[in-house]
């Protein structure tokens, strides 16, 4: 008991040195091997006649930051999710959030060929809220929808349709080119634009995710617990639903899809920091960002001059946390 | 009474040939080539025949169509087998992860093999199935280890195993696939999406020895009817149940396995197929088994004309053409199943 009160501090208290070893890791290594002086001169003294300078300004950079921040995203809101359903499957791609957005990408492209990154944000916002809520309304009309297998099942196959629809799309208007940079989810063409531009929604999702944590805690434990502390469910509910939509749609329009990280990490962070969502939601986030961008790194060197795009790590990570969830939890609902 | 449900099962195999055929006269005279129909005709018969016409219809198009059509036939009678063998009418060799599996150990011979054997020569394309099939058994047994819980399958986690499953093994294809060489890869990517567009003489021989499976299957496909009783029902009628399901499933991983190395995973067929089948036929698997063939076969069919016409000039695969046709039909039946 003791150790769970201090470890989530620890975690924290350690996270901003963990993410700047990252940073300069992930600086540092890749394609092109610079040194640490070079990434010193190039903030002090940025050259742009110089490569490695350009490489690390325009590349290396947004990109690193980019992974820790779509992490944090994803990880934060499958931690809202997992709360609020008290479903330990639900989490960002499972739910079709990212296949909604992937959608609402696509179709922004083919209908608006000369969109500004602004509304490829929107438009991923938009799409994101509309996977969900498609999810949640047949969730909510199929017998015990809700349940976590029930809930997985449909919203894979939802993100099935949604992903099969936007490839059908981006084929006939012959846009699949500039779709499938969104498909891969590859890390390595990070568009600072787009960082800046995602920055205050993402602010938005993250302070409000912290500000619900506490009741967030409360539903974990059951509507009947929440509502008898007198906590109005519905509100919270919504409240957690829009940082969801927010967070998730923000980082496909980032990298696109990928998978898992939403998953694994918030189960992580309550392994590790107790009950209590008032931590597991900071320490999912900050864990998330750090996983990524490990993961990111990963994918640089797996495969050897050639990048892998960071899903794939992603994904054979996550596989095996995934079987062994529902070995372990079965089919049924929690507890 | 029997004799009623007899002359309905007869009409509606005679019903499905003629879609069938209908399907794939469609698919026959109409392309990016424009022919006339007397010239489709006149080309089958070996009238004057011209060299480009004859190019077109037995290079291209009849191939094509009659690939389709044996992928069709073996994806819906596996799903029927595998529905009714895991008493789960969610169940399909797509969602359960059968097809990825298959895929994985396709793109793996793909890659080991690039150079030394050609994927399109006739050695490549005989081994390609037999690959599948590894990847297809690995993939069942890994589904099996995971969602059996004392004993027994839990249908809705044998579901949401095999999506896992799938999507590990689509992540490591799609890491094999991008070690390969441009030329392969490309390959590697038409195929995966499951697609009729290298559909080729050569294919078609190497469906047909995995066609012979269908007699063993309809010879017992008596059996599957006794799967759905109880467990000790199935005893006491003297059913040596694990034998059977053994080899009922070998039988449909191999056919499913041999259709994903030709034409790539093509999900849904093995869904629908066999729904629409019982709604037809009712629940005796003697006759559900033909019928949800000849349905699979419709659909490919159907689905393939619809990819390369609607699109034209580009062509959407047949496996997404069914897929988003698939899924508003798989929510249906989740909206129907109680509990």
């Amino acid at each position: 008991m003791q150790l769970k009160r201090t470890l989530p501090v620890v975690i924290l208290g350690m996270a901003p040195a963990a993410i700047v070893l990252l940073i300069l890791a992930s600086i540092l290594y890749g394609a092109k091997n610079i040194t640490a002086v070079e990434v010193w001169n190039a903030i002090v003294a940025f050259d742009p006649d110089n490569v490695d300078h350009q490489i690390i300004i325009s590349s290396r950079l947004p990109r690193v930051v980019g992974s820790i921040l779509i992490g944090t995203f994803l990880a934060v809101s499958g931690a809202l999710m997992q709360g609020m359903t008290r479903n330990y499957l639900a989490s960002p791609s499972i739910m079709g959030v990212s296949d909604g957005s992937v959608f609402a990408v696509t179709l922004c492209m083919v209908f608006l060929p000369n969109a500004s990154p602004n509304l490829y944000i929107t438009s991923s916002l938009i799409g994101s809220a509309l996977g969900t809520a498609i999810v949640f309304g047949l969730a909510w009309l199929i017998p015990n929808g809700l349940s976590p297998v029930k809930l997985a099942i449909l919203g894979s196959i939802i993100g099935t349709f949604l992903s099969g629809t936007a490839h059908a799309m981006s084929t006939y208007f012959q846009v699949s080119q500039n779709i499938s940079f969104w498909y891969n989810a590859r890390l390595h063409q990070m568009d600072p634009e787009l960082i800046r531009l995602s920055i205050p929604f993402a602010l938005i999702g993250l302070t409000l995710a912290l500000l619900i944590s506490r009741y967030i805690s409360a539903l974990s434990l059951g509507e009947e617990v929440a509502q008898g502390l007198g906590i109005r469910t519905w509100v919270i509910k919504a409240l957690a639903i829009l940082a969801t939509v927010l967070l998730t749609g923000v980082s496909v329009a980032l990298a696109g899809k990928i998978a898992f990280v939403g998953l694994i990490i918030p189960h992580i962070a309550r392994f590790l920091s107790g009950v209590d969502y008032r931590w597991i939601i900071p320490v999912s986030g900050v864990l998330g960002g750090i996983f990524l961008a490990a993961c990111d790194i990963v994918a640089r060197f797996i495969n050897y001059p050639f990048e892998t795009p960071v899903g794939v790590v992603t994904s054979l990570i996550g596989v095996p946390f995934f079987l062994y969830l529902i070995k372990t939890r079965g089919g049924a609902h929690r507890e | 009474m029997s004799s009623v449900t007899e002359r309905r099962f007869w009409t509606v195999l005679a019903v499905g040939i003629l879609i069938a055929v209908a399907a794939a006269y469609l698919s026959l005279t109409n392309g990016t080539f424009d022919m006339s129909v007397l010239d489709v005709f006149k080309t089958l018969l070996g009238i004057n025949p011209r060299p480009e016409h004859n190019l077109v219809v037995f290079e291209f198009r009849l191939p094509r169509i009659v690939l389709g059509a044996l992928v069709g036939f073996a994806l819906g009678t596996a799903g029927s087998i595998i529905q009714g063998v895991t008493r789960n009418g969610l169940a399909d060799p797509g969602i359960l992860g059968i097809n990825a599996g298959a895929g994985l150990a396709v793109v793996l011979f793909m890659f080991l093999f690039q150079g030394v054997i050609t994927a399109t020569g006739w050695l490549g394309v005989m081994l390609m199935p037999m690959f599948g099939i590894a990847g297809g058994l690995l993939a069942t047994t890994a589904i099996y280890m995971f969602a059996k819980e004392k004993g027994r399958l839990d249908p809705q986690r044998l579901i949401l195993v095999g999506i896992a499953v799938a999507s590990g093994f689509g992540a490591l294809t799609m890491y094999i696939s991008l070690k390969m060489n441009p030329n392969d890869y490309e390959m590697a990517v038409v195929w995966l999406a499951g697609s009729l567009h290298n559909a080729n003489w050569k294919f078609v021989v190497t469906m047909l020895p995995w066609l012979l499976l269908l007699p063993v299957i309809c010879l017992r496909s008596h059996k599957l009817d006794l799967f759905q009783l109880s467990e000790d029902s199935q005893k006491s009628v003297g059913l040596h149940v694990e034998r059977e399901k053994n080899i009922f499933l070998l039988c449909s991983i191999g056919l499913v396995s041999a259709s994903v190395a030709v034409s790539g995973s093509i999900a849904f067929i093995g869904l629908i197929a066999p729904h629409l089948a019982r709604q037809l036929v009712g629940l005796r698997h003697t006759r559900i088994i033909p019928v949800s063939g000849l349905v699979g076969m419709i659909m490919v069919l159907i689905g393939d004309f619809i990819g390369k016409t609607v699109f034209a000039p580009a062509e959407l695969s047949v496996g997404i053409v069914v897929s988003i046709i698939g899924v508003p039909y798989f929510v249906y039946l989740l909206l129907r199943t109680r509990g």
